[in-house]
């Protein structure tokens, strides 16, 4: 049971969590009037995805994964105490993707190190520092909180901090099939919106 | 509402990450363990955000192959802007040592680039239009195309040491098969080998990528750090800066040997001079010699070495200067 639970977890962390970028760009797609979070529809897909007893019958995961995100955005459609025409009428042109999305996408190695070297430089100052000594150099936690003077739990919520960070950097990362703009969005959207 | 759910999601996600973070501390027991297979049983939502996190903590294990090869770790090595590395001595004698000449014209390639060249003994400092450097030891010669867009430097022969200027344009040094990037105000030497190359980042970093057809990772040298790259592979190391002036001794006009055997020794006048040094007895080769020598002057180094070593100098039939070994009795006689 517990082989049988690993094998589904690694056939999940094989076929579908790759598929993050572009599961995104579709969930996008359902989201233009703004009031659902496409990061909110790939975060339900994984978790029914991962549920997937039958893991081993599917033969086109990118197929299976946007067939779920779909039905997320259905079910999200449904909830919705007031509909709006634009967001019905956009959910109705939505074909499902012409192209199922591979799990060939992985970044080539120079390019994704330059995007995660790219991603910690961005980080605040002590949090990159907790950050660089643990990954770069292996250093354990309490090895770091002795060097910087920081108590264990601070290292850890450093390390959970860019872990998050570059976690969501590189679900985010646009397949290069996909062409969607980076600058739109959701949560610089949310924030437009609710100023208005 | 939506917010909610937003919030949710990033509350489960952080509470994946958490477990990620104490799962790969050395640190965590048997029951942290337990609660965590209870926490990732309670839902697949929770199985689900706890294997993308680890997917991402997994793939942050490539940041390792940017650290340089130092004892000592570097807190601000992802920093975006380094601190400049303090000038030494050496590099403030640089100044004194701009008595060679200036070139600012070269020869123009057929494909538009312009070559600049030195011959054995000459050396040679060439400042770009950008007021990019690049200073060239003896026999050796590059090839400067800058288009737009980016800024091209060939090493074909010999060796050069690379000072970039800041700019928009990326700074690309190419040697024997391997494309460099330098960061703005990078200083830094690369001497081709008969297989790959040797570079030396002096200041600033440079970004290696010794095979580019091949999926390697870049290796990412910084200030204080030599590799050496060959179709076997790559390697790096830390060097500390005086054993950087000793390699660079050549910016003026000096070969620095520190230890270095009698068979490098001569290897390396021979490059700085057409009266070549040949060592003729294999026994003396292993001799260790230490000092500073001009590297126009291979006859007193010559003498510096029969001097402080039984070895015997002399004029070989092909006009090279053959070493041997002195046998006691030609002392004593």
């Amino acid at each position: 049971m517990a082989q049988e639970d690993e094998d589904r977890r690694a056939w999940f962390r094989r076929e579908i969590l790759p598929l993050e970028p572009d599961l995104l760009a579709y969930a996008r797609q359902f989201c233009r009037d703004g009031q659902t979070d496409p990061e909110d529809l790939v975060h339900e897909t994984f978790a029914r995805a991962i549920a997937c007893k039958t893991w081993r019958e599917i033969g086109n995961p990118g197929a299976f994964a946007t067939r779920i995100l779909r039905n997320c955005a259905l079910d999200a459609l449904r909830r919705r105490k007031v509909l709006t025409i634009t967001a019905v009428a956009d959910f109705d042109r939505i074909e499902p993707i012409d192209e199922a999305p591979t799990a060939q996408m992985m970044l080539e190695s120079r390019e994704e190190l330059r995007l995660l070297a790219g991603a910690i430089a961005e980080l605040p100052t002590q949090c990159r520092r907790v950050f660089t000594l643990r990954k770069v150099y292996s250093l354990s936690p309490e090895d770091i909180a002795v060097r910087l003077g920081l108590s264990v739990s601070t290292v850890e919520k450093h390390l959970v901090k860019g872990l998050r960070y570059c976690s969501d950097k590189l679900g985010r990362r646009i397949g290069r099939k996909s062409k969607v703009d980076e600058g739109r969005s959701w949560s610089a959207r949310r924030d437009h919106d609710a100023k208005r | 509402m939506e917010r909610e759910t937003g919030s949710r999601r990033e509350a489960v996600r952080q509470a994946a990450a958490l477990w990620v973070v104490r799962l790969d501390d050395p640190s965590c027991s048997a029951a942290d363990r337990a609660a965590f297979e209870a926490w990732r049983d309670d839902s697949h939502e929770h199985e689900a955000a706890y294997e993308r996190e680890a997917a991402a903590w997994a793939r942050l294990e490539r940041l390792r192959a940017l650290r340089p090869g130092m004892e000592r770790p570097d807190r601000d090595l992802l920093a975006e802007r380094r601190p400049s590395v303090a000038r030494t001595p050496w590099a403030r004698g640089m100044a004194a040592a701009a008595a060679i000449a200036l070139v600012v014209a070269g020869t123009m390639t057929f494909d538009g680039g312009a070559a600049y060249a030195t011959a054995i003994g000459e050396r040679r400092v060439v400042v770009l239009s950008d007021n990019s450097r690049i200073e060239l030891n003896t026999d050796s010669k590059v090839v400067v195309r800058y288009r737009k867009g980016v800024r091209e430097v060939k090493l074909i022969r010999g060796e050069a040491v690379f000072e970039a200027a800041r700019d928009a344009r990326p700074f690309v040094i190419k040697a024997a098969h391997a494309v460099m990037e330098a960061d703005g105000s990078t200083e830094m030497a690369v001497r081709l080998r008969s297989d790959g190359a040797a570079v030396t980042v002096k200041r600033g970093a440079v970004d290696l990528d010794p095979a580019p057809t091949e999926r390697k990772d870049d290796l990412r040298l910084t200030a204080g750090v030599t590799a050496i790259y060959s179709s076997a592979g790559s390697r790096s190391r830390a060097v500390s800066d005086s054993e950087i002036d000793r390699a660079l001794a050549w910016r003026q006009g000096a070969i620095a040997l520190n230890g270095q055997s009698l068979e490098q020794a001569v290897a390396e006048f021979n490059r700085y001079n057409r009266q070549q040094i040949r060592i003729a007895d294999p026994s003396i080769s292993g001799l260790r010699l230490a000092g500073y020598f001009q590297t126009t002057e291979p006859n007193s180094f010559v003498s510096a070495v029969t001097s402080a070593f039984p070895v015997r100098a002399a004029a070989g039939s092909d006009g090279a200067i053959r070493l041997t070994r002195r046998v006691v009795s030609e002392k004593t006689g």
